[in-house]
C-alpha cells in the first residue's frame, strides 16, 4: 500500500506534452531545414536530460559530460566504419563502451565533492578531447566522416531522409524522458535527492553513497553516449570538438536555462539554445554574446528556470484573477 | 552492546570529548545528560562516524567500528536521529520514511501505531510538518532502519510544551518495545524518571554515572544546573 504513495502530479509534466507537440508540428510543418534542426534539438534534448540527472537530481556539476557524448560518437564510428556493423548494433555496443568509460571515469570523479568533483570532470573531458586530437586512428583533428545511419529498410523508409531520421530521434528522445522520469521517480531517484540535499544525513540512514553517486554518473554517462551515437549519425562526420569543454559547458548552459531538476526543462534549455543559435546566428556574429546576456540574466532572476518560470505561472494567473 | 573505551574527540586543535568511556547495554535506556557545549552531540557524531575520534575504541557488539564509515556503522544497526532532525524537505513524509527501511520487527504499521499523526501526513512534502511532527518523522525514520541501538539527540529540543510531553510520552513507549537507546537530554528530571543508567558530561569528560536514583543535588548542581558565575 505504501509503496504507491506518490506526490501531486507534477506540475511540469504538461511542459513534456507541449514539448512533444510542438516537435510534431514542426515536423509536419517545416521543410527538411527545419527537420534537420528537429533531429539535432532531439539530440541535444537527450544530451541535456543525462546530464541533468547528475546536476538536477543528484546535484552533481560536471564540466566534462561531453566526453561521453564524443566517446559515444566516436565508437559508433568505430563500430560502423571500421568493424562494418549495422547502427542497430554498433548504437548499443556504443552505449555499452560509453557505460564503462564512465564508470572508470566516475570510480576517481565521485569521490571528490564540490569544486574539485567540477574539476575533475574538466579534466577527464579535456583528456578524452587530447586523446581523439591526437588519435591516428580516428584522423585526429580531420575527425571521420561516412558514418551511416541506422537502417529503416525494412519498413520502407530511407533514414536518410530528414523526415525518417528526425522521427526517430525524436522518438528516442521520448524514451530517454520517459526511462529517466521512471529513474527520478524511484527509490534510487529519491536517494539521489536525498543526496544532494545532505549527504552526511543520508551516509548515516545507511546509504552507500559514493556507489549511489557512481550509478548515476554512469547512467548519465551512457545515456549521453547513446546522445553522442545519434549525433555522429545525424551529421555523418564525427570531430574531437565534440569532446572539447565549451560542449559541455553548452549543455550545462541548456539545463540551467531550462530548469535544473526538471526533464522536460532540461530538453526544454536544449531546444531554446539551439534555436537561439541558429536564428541569433542568421542576424548578428556577437549571437554568443546575446545568449551570454541570456544566460545572466536567467540566473538571476529566474530560478527554476523556464521551467520554473511556467510552473509558477498558473498560480500568478489565479492570484491575478482573484484580485479583480 | 555498544562501548566506548577511553575516546578523545578534536575538532581543529580543541580537544571535546577526553577519554570518554560509556556502556549501553542491550534493551537499556540510557541517558546521557550535561549543559550546552559539554560534547553531548560530538560524543555521538563520534559513534556514528561523523566525528573521527583520535584516540580510544568504540565498540558495537564486540566488532571495533571506531574508523568505520558512516554507512556501514548505520548498516551495522545504530541508528541516529540528529539534533537538526535533517527531514528532506523535497521528499514527502513516505519517501523519507522509507528512504533507509531495512527489513525487520519496525513495519510502517507499527512506527505509525506510535506516532499516529505521521500516518495523515504521508503525501505532504517533508518541509511542510511542524517541529514536532518532523522529529516523529526523523524517529520514525530511526526506526524503519531497525536498529539495535538508536541514538536520539536532544528529541524534545525547541518544540513546545504540549508536543514535548507527547514525544516524551512516545519515547517511554519505545522503551518498553524498542530498541537499546542513548538519550541525550538536557532536562535532568525527565531523564531521571525514564532512563536505566545516566552518564552526567560536563567539559567533554564523564563527571558521575549510576543509576538515576543515585542522581544527588550536588552532581545537579555542579554539572546540570543554571551556570554558576563562580564556575
Amino acid at each position: 500500500m505504501l509503496k504507491t504513495v506518490t506526490r501531486a502530479p507534477d506540475v511540469r509534466d504538461p511542459l513534456a506534452a507541449a514539448l512533444v507537440a510542438a516537435a510534431a508540428m514542426a515536423w509536419l510543418f517545416t521543410g527538411d531545414f527545419g527537420k534537420e534542426v528537429l533531429s539535432e534539438v532531439a539530440v541535444f534534448a537527450i544530451f541535456a536530460m543525462s546530464l541533468d540527472l547528475l546536476v538536477g537530481c543528484a546535484g552533481l556539476v560536471s564540466l566534462g559530460h561531453a566526453a561521453f557524448f564524443a566517446l559515444g560518437a566516436y565508437a559508433v564510428a568505430a563500430f560502423g566504419v571500421f568493424v562494418n556493423l549495422p547502427m542497430w548494433m554498433a548504437m548499443p555496443l556504443a552505449v555499452a563502451v560509453t557505460a564503462v568509460a564512465a564508470a572508470a571515469a566516475g570510480f576517481f570523479a565521485v569521490r571528490l565533492g564540490g569544486v574539485f568533483f567540477i574539476m575533475m570532470t574538466l579534466a577527464i573531458g579535456q583528456m578524452v578531447y587530447a586523446f581523439f586530437l591526437n588519435s591516428r586512428a580516428f584522423n585526429a583533428d580531420d575527425g571521420m566522416a561516412g558514418i551511416g545511419r541506422v537502417d529503416f529498410s525494412f519498413l520502407a523508409l530511407d533514414s536518410g531522409e530528414p523526415a525518417v531520421f528526425s522521427a526517430f530521434a525524436v522518438c528516442a528522445a521520448v524514451a530517454v524522458f520517459l526511462l529517466l522520469r521512471m529513474v527520478a521517480r524511484s527509490p534510487f531517484g529519491h536517494t539521489l535527492a536525498a543526496l544532494r540535499r545532505n549527504e552526511p544525513r543520508l551516509r548515516s540512514l545507511g546509504c552507500p553513497v559514493l556507489r549511489c553517486k557512481l550509478a548515476a554518473f554512469t547512467l548519465a554517462g551512457a545515456l549521453a553516449g547513446f546522445a553522442g551515437a545519434l549525433a555522429a549519425q545525424h551529421n555523418g562526420f564525427i570531430s574531437p570538438d565534440l569532446a572539447f569543454w565549451t560542449v559541455s559547458g553548452e549543455v550545462l548552459v541548456m539545463v540551467i536555462v531550462g530548469g535544473m531538476g526538471s526533464l522536460s526543462g532540461a530538453a526544454l534549455g536544449a531546444a531554446l539554445v539551439i534555436l537561439l543559435r541558429h536564428h541569433l546566428a542568421g542576424l548578428t556574429e556577437f549571437w554568443v554574446f546575446y545568449l551570454g546576456v541570456l544566460f545572466v540574466l536567467m540566473v538571476l532572476f529566474a530560478e527554476g528556470g523556464v521551467a520554473g518560470m511556467l510552473s509558477r505561472l498558473p498560480r500568478k494567473l489565479h492570484r491575478r484573477g482573484g484580485n479583480v | 552492546m555498544l562501548e566506548l573505551c577511553g575516546v578523545n574527540t578534536f575538532y581543529g586543535a580543541s580537544r571535546i570529548l577526553r577519554d570518554v568511556s560509556l556502556r549501553v547495554p542491550p534493551g537499556k535506556l540510557v541517558a546521557l545528560l550535561g549543559r550546552n557545549g559539554a560534547g553531548k552531540s560530538t560524543l555521538l557524531k563520534t559513534i556514528v562516524g561523523q566525528a573521527a575520534a583520535q584516540s580510544g575504541r568504540v565498540r558495537f557488539d564486540g566488532e571495533d567500528i571506531t574508523s568505520a564509515q558512516p554507512w556501514r556503522i548505520a548498516r551495522a544497526g545504530i541508528a541516529y536521529v540528529p539534533e537538526a532532525r535533517e527531514i528532506f524537505p523535497s521528499l514527502t513524509v513516505a519517501e523519507n520514511l522509507f528512504l533507509a527501511r531495512r527489513a525487520g520487527e519496525w513495519s510502517g504499521e507499527k512506527v505509525f501505531a506510535l506516532f499516529p499523526p505521521l500516518k495523515a501526513r504521508l503525501r505532504h512534502g517533508g518541509g511542510e510538518l511542524s517541529g514536532g511532527e518532523q522529529q516523529m518523522l526523523a524517529i520514525a525514520r530511526a526506526l524503519l532502519q531497525n536498529p539495535r541501538l538508536l541514538l536520539l539527540d536532544e528529541p524534545t529540543e525547541g518544540l513546545a510544551p504540549v508536543v514535548v510531553d507527547e514525544i516524551r510520552r512516545r519515547l517511554a513507549g519505545l522503551k518498553t518495545a524498542g530498541p537499546a537507546i542513548l538519550l541525550v537530554e538536557q532536562n535532568h528530571a525527565f531523564a531521571a524518571a525514564i532512563a536505566d543508567q545516566i552518564y552526567v558530561l560536563g567539559k567533554g569528560e564523564i563527571r558521575w554515572h549510576g543509576a538515576p536514583a543515585g542522581l544527588r543535588a550536588d552532581v545537579v548542581g555542579a554539572w546540570l544546573g543554571v551556570h554558576d558565575v563562580r564556575d
